[in-house]
């Protein structure tokens, strides 16, 4: 078992969530914390990597009903922070179920689509209606970045899962078709980041002061960076949310290009890693497990990264294992330990044993 | 289920795993390439922006030197203020937190909150605004216990001048006040801040320089809140000279009082008066009524109280003593007595005829009195101020002549004391109003200098101007026995350690081209006046002040030509007659009599001078 078990992911993993510590540490962030949660998160990595997945899949219902319960339980008793209702607390920790709620959408999803080889338009509107329903209640909350990546989510496994041409693209237009109505579904202040987003010096005191400020620690962080702890931007307060949203302003003033160079590339490795994983799994629904951890990781990194830099409107989001935060942490690892699972669970080497590929290219090449 | 030994499957591919990948890849090496763009090649832009954004320059104001009278009495202070500093890039970051916050400053400020926003969106972001420069000790208190709750704004303190007893002292020491926008750009190359304090008038405005001192300066790091973090580099700021006047504050206090007391006996409203001490030019008081509260100014005056005081009628923001021009009446009879005996027009001795008037060329020129006095000499015709005597001493002498006496002793001359706006007066001559008199053809009638001129100036009528300060000099000058000293209003300027590194030095500006003989009978003149048989020594006898000392009054009439004229009183004066140690000037605006209304002040401040003679003088 241990042989089969994506070794590489796990030192990348490893690293990942070490560079996260040091800079929680550096934010000045609770960051005993962060630890107790990343050995926490390593339990449950190691725990998931030991389950068997395909036990998930008879789950996958009672874990859907589950989180609505929780996303509607949050708008009944949430504790509220920075205007927006997120948390709640159990057994006295606080818990952001949205964080959670990405990982269980991608199992559900994963069963779901893995009930058939193909996606007829009927499961193509079916799984479409299982996002729906807690991205409405994330957005409700209000959390534009992880509604975003719900939505990313469902696009990637429809896309991964083989959904045709035409359901992709009527997705797309679908999106497209949105963007006018954004303005009546985002809160204030989420059209106020988008419309900062697209002209910062429209109030350097406000809103655009965060996206100004997490620019300039990245810009000033230069080639070698500042050094670790010695990032003035970061050191002196003046990016926001330093050690969660805008962790990756923190790290880049830091560290400098090098630095994030090599953060990059190990998110980078990780994500193909995942995909690879995906590639080896015995069963479509791991397939579309692995494939669903890979597009949330991706999808967070993206965004995060984009909006630190300046590239992307700013949608509160953490980075995967670098951020500060428990949910955020525990899902990621949990994610990951489940791509583990999955790998650990591969098909055999013999033709025989392998079942029938959920992918109809793989099918295909199979056939040759 | 688990498969447990064999080699690991090659991973298959797909299409759409392969183009999962080939996405990751490509937006991660576009978040690279822009990260690269942004690290590399703004790098270094906006690394100087993380520096300003954190390293402040902070000015360090100087202490503003205190103004002393001659024995170290302070006449200002610097007292602390507080007054908040608002950073607007660290003010609460979530939109409703920081509309509360706004709320909370407003309040505590007592500024509408749009003013407050209004305030903040016009400054740099990354720049501590001052907000209220006068926070009660109250409002102090109030926002030191929140201000845990109210990021980015902190509470600093500077110091503003209070000036003792502005109304007695206020027209010598003047003001400070915030920089005039029009005169910033000049004075920040002087190194001045946009919200520092100048003086404006009076020593404050005459010594700024010395009573400033030099800012010093800090590079400091501060965080986003606006809090000081360290600081990296700093020059200490040199507190203003210390500056002792010349100005007895028991003396100065005297004279206001006396002042203020004579002008009300007879319902004046404005007056003023100099007093100096005729060996060296200091001046030992210097009082123009109404004063004026100088404490509105330091805090930059509200537009009510500047229009109250500029819609006076009195004019107390004019300075009487150094400013108010007025004709100087019969107290000028010494410059003509002066004029006629060094030009040999007249001797000591020479016996002119005192008629009620005399004819000039058809005019007719009337003295004071409606019936002959009889003959005279010079001393006689000073103390019983014979006007028709003097119509016929200038007729003699001219007009030129007259004027360049006049010049001798210090008319039509602004003084070089330490103060601003010093008025001249105005010598007049026929070249001068030929050139004045406000006609096109300047040969007309109007334009040409007539005999009625030359006699009228004689008395000191005519277009001749003075202020209370020439005439302090000019009384000086004969006390002395003919030198013009330049007054003077500082004695001393010590540095922020005590050292002395200035002392006021006597400085005779002219000396008056006559022989000590012919003064002297100018001065015999004086001390007859306030002698018996003539009437001022009732005022002496009455105040129980020995008339030992020689004076001259002065009704000037103004405002035109006529019988029927509004007048000004003057008294001049100075004692004792052999040694004189004092030397003053007292002017009553719209005094009738000035021998009633006028001469009693100055009386009364020598009264005050001789009983503390002692005190006054010593070190």
């Amino acid at each position: 078992m241990i042989a089969r078990v994506d070794r590489l992911q796990t030192l990348i993993v490893a690293m990942l969530a070490a560079l996260g510590v040091m800079t929680v540490f550096s934010a000045r962030a609770d960051w005993p914390r962060q630890v107790a949660w990343v050995l926490a998160g390593a339990i449950l990595y190691a725990a998931a990597t030991v389950f068997d997945y395909r036990r998930l899949r008879t789950v996958a219902p009672a874990l859907y009903g589950a989180m609505l319960l929780m996303l509607v339980a949050v708008h009944l008793v949430g504790h509220t922070a920075l205007g927006a209702r997120r948390w709640l607390a159990v057994a006295g920790f606080p818990l952001e179920p949205s964080e959670l709620s990405k990982l269980v959408l991608v199992v559900v999803l994963a069963a779901y689509l893995a009930r058939s080889e193909r996606i007829s338009w009927r499961a193509f509107g079916g799984a479409l209606g299982l996002v729906a329903a807690p991205a409405a209640l994330v957005l409700a909350q209000p959390d534009l970045g992880t509604t975003l990546v719900m939505c990313a989510v469902a696009f990637g496994m429809l896309f991964l899962g083989g959904g045709r041409p035409a359901q992709l693209g009527s997705v797309i237009t679908a999106g497209i078709v949105a963007v006018p109505l954004l303005p009546l579904l985002l809160h204030g202040y989420q059209l106020r980041r988008l419309q900062i987003f697209l002209d910062p010096n429209q109030d350097p005191l406000g809103a655009g002061y965060n996206l100004l400020q997490a620019r300039i620690a990245v810009g000033s962080g230069g080639f070698f960076g500042r050094g670790w702890l010695h990032g003035l931007q970061g050191q002196l307060g003046f990016v926001p949310e330093r050690a969660t949203d805008f962790v990756f302003a923190t790290f880049a003033e830091e560290f400098g290009l090098l630095g994030s160079l090599v953060l990059l590339s190990l998110f980078g490795t990780l994500l193909i890693r995942t995909l690879r994983s995906a590639g080896v799994a015995s069963d479509r629904f791991g397939e579309l497990i692995a494939g669903g951890v890979f597009v949330m990781v991706f999808a967070q990194v993206v965004e995060n990264v984009g909006m630190n830099i300046g590239v992307l409107p700013i949608a509160g989001l953490p980075l995967p294992l670098i951020s500060y935060g428990g949910s955020a942490t525990i899902t990621t690892l949990t994610a990951l330990g489940l791509v583990q699972s999955v790998m650990v669970r591969q098909r055999a080497v013999t033709h025989a044993q392998r079942p029938i590929s959920p992918l109809g290219t793989i099918t295909r090449r199979a056939e040759t | 289920m688990i498969q447990l030994g064999g080699a690991a499957p090659k991973p298959r591919w797909s299409m759409r795993l392969t183009s999962a990948a080939a996405a990751a890849v490509l937006v991660v090496a576009l978040l690279a390439v822009k990260l690269a763009q942004l690290q590399v090649t703004d790098g270094q832009q906006l690394a100087s922006l993380a520096q300003s954004n954190s390293i402040h320059r902070v000015v360090l104001e100087a202490d503003r030197g205190i103004i002393y009278d001659r024995h170290g009495v302070p006449l200002v202070e610097n007292i602390p203020v507080w007054s908040m500093v608002v950073t607007p890039a660290g003010l609460a970051e979530d939109a409703i937190d920081r509309a509360q916050e706004l709320a909370t400053l407003a309040r505590i400020a007592g500024v509408t909150e749009e003013k407050l926003v209004s305030q903040l969106l016009a400054a740099d972001p990354y720049e501590s605004v001052t907000i209220e420069t006068d926070l009660s000790q109250a409002d102090e208190l109030v926002l030191n216990e929140r201000l845990p709750q109210l990021p980015g704004v902190s509470i600093a303190q500077r110091s503003i001048r209070h000036y003792r007893d502005p109304f007695i002292f206020g027209h010598v020491l003047g003001y400070v006040g915030p920089v005039d926008p029009s005169q910033v750009e000049r004075l920040r190359g002087l190194g001045y801040q946009p919200d520092e304090m100048v003086g404006k008038v009076g020593v404050e405005a005459g010594l700024e320089a010395l009573l400033r001192g030099t800012n010093g300066w800090a590079d400091v790091e501060v965080d986003a809140r606006g809090q000081l973090r360290r600081v990296l580099a700093m020059q200490a700021p040199v507190p203003g000279d210390a500056v002792y006047l010349s100005l007895d504050a028991g003396l100065q206090k005297a004279t206001a009082a006396a002042l203020t007391a004579g002008l009300a006996r007879y319902h004046h409203t404005a007056g003023a008066s100099v007093v100096m001490d005729p060996r060296t030019g200091e001046v030992l008081a210097l009082v123009s009524i109404p004063g004026y509260d100088t404490n509105l100014f330091t805090r930059g005056i509200s537009h009510a109280d500047y229009s109250r005081l500029l819609k006076d009628p009195d004019k107390p923001l004019l300075n009487r003593a150094i400013a108010g021009q007025y004709a100087p009446g019969s107290t000028f009879k010494m410059v003509t007595a002066t004029a006629g005996l060094q030009e040999g027009k007249i001797t000591a001795q020479t016996l002119l005829s005192c008629p009620a008037y005399i004819n000039v060329s058809g005019w007719i020129y009337h003295n004071w009195a409606s019936y002959s006095l009889g003959q005279m000499n010079v001393a006689r015709a000073l103390a019983t101020s014979c006007d028709t005597f003097f119509y016929q001493v200038a007729s003699m002498v001219g007009d030129v002549t007259l004027a360049r006496y006049a010049r001798a002793y210090g008319f039509g001359q602004a003084k070089g004391i330490e103060m601003p706006g010093v008025m001249a007066g105005l010598v007049p001559d026929r070249i001068w109003k030929q050139l004045n008199c406000g006609v096109p053809d300047l040969n007309s009638d109007a334009c040409r200098w007539s005999e009625g001129d030359t006699i009228t100036f004689g008395i000191g009528q005519s277009y001749l101007l003075t202020t209370p300060l020439n005439q302090a000099v000019y009384v000086a000058a004969l006390a002395n026995g003919g030198n013009v000293m330049r007054p003077t209003l500082v004695q001393a300027v010590a540095d922020a350690s005590g050292h002395v590194v200035e002392k006021q030095r006597t400085e005779v500006t002219s000396t008056v081209p006559a022989s000590a003989d012919n003064i002297q009978a100018v001065r015999e003149g004086m001390r007859e006046e306030i002698n018996p048989p003539y009437h001022m020594n009732y005022w002496f006898r009455v105040s129980g002040v020995p008339a030992d000392g020689g004076g001259k009054t002065g009704t000037a009439q103004w405002g035109g030509s006529g019988l029927d004229l509004p007048t000004h009183a003057w008294f001049v004066f100075f004692a004792p007659y052999a040694q004189p140690e004092i030397a003053l000037s007292v002017f009553v605006e719209r005094g009738e009599l000035s021998e009633v209304q006028a001469a009693p002040i100055g009386i009364d401040i020598t009264k005050f001078y001789r009983e503390h003679a002692s005190s006054i003088r010593s070190r």
